[in-house]
Parts: C-alpha cells; sequence; structure tokens
C-alpha cells in the first residue's frame, strides 16, 4: 500500500500493544516522586528541560 | 464510582493511550539512562506486568526479558554495570552522547543544532542539569514532554515531534542502543538496550505513517 491511510500511524501503535501496554509501560511515571529516587523524574517540572516564561504565554494564547 | 475534582480545568483532551504508553517508555528509558538504576526502579520495573502477547514481538520479548532482569538485579550490581559501560571520559565502555554517533565536527557541532530547536521548543535547561543537551537521557526527555506535554503545556502535534525525532534521536539512537548491546560489561543494560532498540524501530516506524 502506497498511500497510508488516516489514522494508519494510530492503528499501527495500537497493533503494536501500545494501546493496552499501559501498566506495563508506566513504570518510570510509577517510581516518579519515590523518596530518595535519585535522578528519577520527580514531577513534571523534574525533566531536564522546562518551558521558557514566554512559551507557556503563548501555549496559552493558543489553547482554548 | 468516583467524582471528578471540580476544581482542575482540564486544558486538553487526555492523552490516548498508545501516546501514554510512548511517553512511558520514552520516561523510563531516559531514567535507565541517566543514571544507574536504583532499588526503587528495579522493583518496579521487576513488578510490572507482561507486555501485551499481541503486541509487537520484539518489544514484547525485549520487555518481558527486561522485568525477568530486574528481578535479580540489585543497585550496586546496577551502579557498577553502569560506570562501566557509559561513564567516565575516555574510559566507557559506550558513549551515551548523541553527537558520538551524528559525526561531529568542531564547525556544525550537532549541539549547535540542537540547541536552536529546543529554543524553538521552548524547552530550556534547568539550572541544575549539568549533563550536556545532546546526553540520551535529555533527548528522549524531550520527546517525553513533546508526547505528553507537562509543566503547563500541552501535547505537541506529531508532526512537531517528527521533526525533532528525526532531526535529533533518529540519526544515531539506534547507534548508541547497538553499541550498548555489544558493550564488554554490559548485561542488565544489554536487556535496557534491547529494549530501547525495539521502542526506537517501533517509532521509527510510526513516524513514517500519518
Amino acid at each position: 500500500m502506497k498511500n497510508a491511510k488516516p489514522n494508519s500511524r494510530r492503528n499501527f501503535l495500537l497493533a503494536a500493544g501500545l494501546g493496552t501496554a499501559g501498566a506495563a509501560a508506566a513504570v518510570a511515571t510509577a517510581t516518579r516522586g519515590v523518596k530518595g529516587a535519585k535522578g528519577a523524574a520527580a514531577d513534571d517540572t523534574a525533566t531536564g528541560y522546562r518551558d521558557s516564561e514566554h512559551i507557556r504565554k503563548y501555549y496559552k494564547t493558543t489553547q482554548v | 464510582m468516583s467524582v471528578a475534582a471540580p476544581s482542575r480545568v482540564q486544558m486538553h483532551r487526555p492523552l490516548a493511550p498508545e501516546d501514554q504508553a510512548r511517553a512511558d517508555f520514552y520516561a523510563l528509558l531516559a531514567r535507565l539512562l541517566r543514571g544507574a538504576a536504583d532499588d526503587a526502579l528495579l522493583a518496579s520495573i521487576a513488578a510490572s506486568g507482561e507486555f501485551p502477547s499481541d503486541g509487537d514481538p520484539a518489544l514484547a520479548r525485549a520487555w518481558n526479558a527486561l522485568v525477568s532482569a530486574a528481578s535479580v538485579m540489585d543497585a550496586d550490581a546496577a551502579t557498577e554495570e553502569y560506570q562501566h559501560v557509559f561513564e567516565g571520559m575516555g574510559a566507557a565502555e559506550v558513549s551515551i552522547y548523541s553527537a558520538f554517533y551524528i559525526g561531529a565536527t568542531a564547525v556544525d557541532h550537532p549541539r549547535v543544532k540542537l540547541l536552536g530547536d529546543l529554543a524553538d521548543l521552548g524547552l530550556a535547561r534547568r539550572e541544575t542539569v549539568v549533563e550536556p543537551d545532546d546526553h540520551w537521557a535529555a533527548l528522549l526527555d524531550v520527546m517525553r514532554v513533546l508526547v505528553a506535554g507537562g509543566a503547563g503545556r500541552s501535547p505537541a502535534a506529531v508532526a512537531e515531534q517528527r521533526r525533532f525525532y528525526q532531526s535529533h534521536l533518529a540519526p544515531g539512537l539506534a547507534a548508541f542502543f547497538k553499541a550498548t548491546q555489544d558493550a564488554p560489561s554490559a548485561n542488565f543494560y544489554r536487556k535496557v538496550a534491547d529494549l530501547g532498540l525495539a521502542f526506537e524501530a517501533l517509532e521509527t516506524e510510526a513516524f513514517h505513517l500519518d
């Protein structure tokens, strides 16, 4: 098939088991905030990156 | 039956389950590469369920093997192995920086383009982060934020995820995981690399679809 149908990406990911892998894949998320888990992402702000202020404002203006 | 807390305004729709799983895989791989696995993380992995048996065979196999490996691993062993494989200037068996796999030149170093792209995405380093931006853990974490959103931002459109992935992860991620598979000291981290490679293959293929 040459042209992928709309949503073929989603179907592909679902067929790969990602739609039902939830509990299995959530490990890192589940261990976030675990005390003493140094280096683990403790929350969203613990990622190595954060939104800069101007882009946060920009996103606010674009989402409704 | 539970009642949703009324105080929290939902700014965007909840993530589709497959995107949540993608974000979780990115988060887990980032965590596993950022530093040695501690006992809490190993215990969580060991206690995880099997991957759906009707899913991607390579990813399922790699996931289930990692779960088994985590159950017989302890933090001390993980630390020692992580140090041998990834740490030490010139002493590491495997470079954990993407520039190594892309072919860095002094003038047009990939980090230069990466910093520009991160700025365009509105992502800046936290002051406490000491790793260079092209550490694989950092790049995987960027993907997590793009897929799932976080810290006040919505998930990025697939086109934006694709652009970052194809510019900064696709060029070297598979080579990095293959190098890790071949590292003499790798044992637990070979399982991590197996998982990473299976997930990378899946993401690469998915990004070719609309």
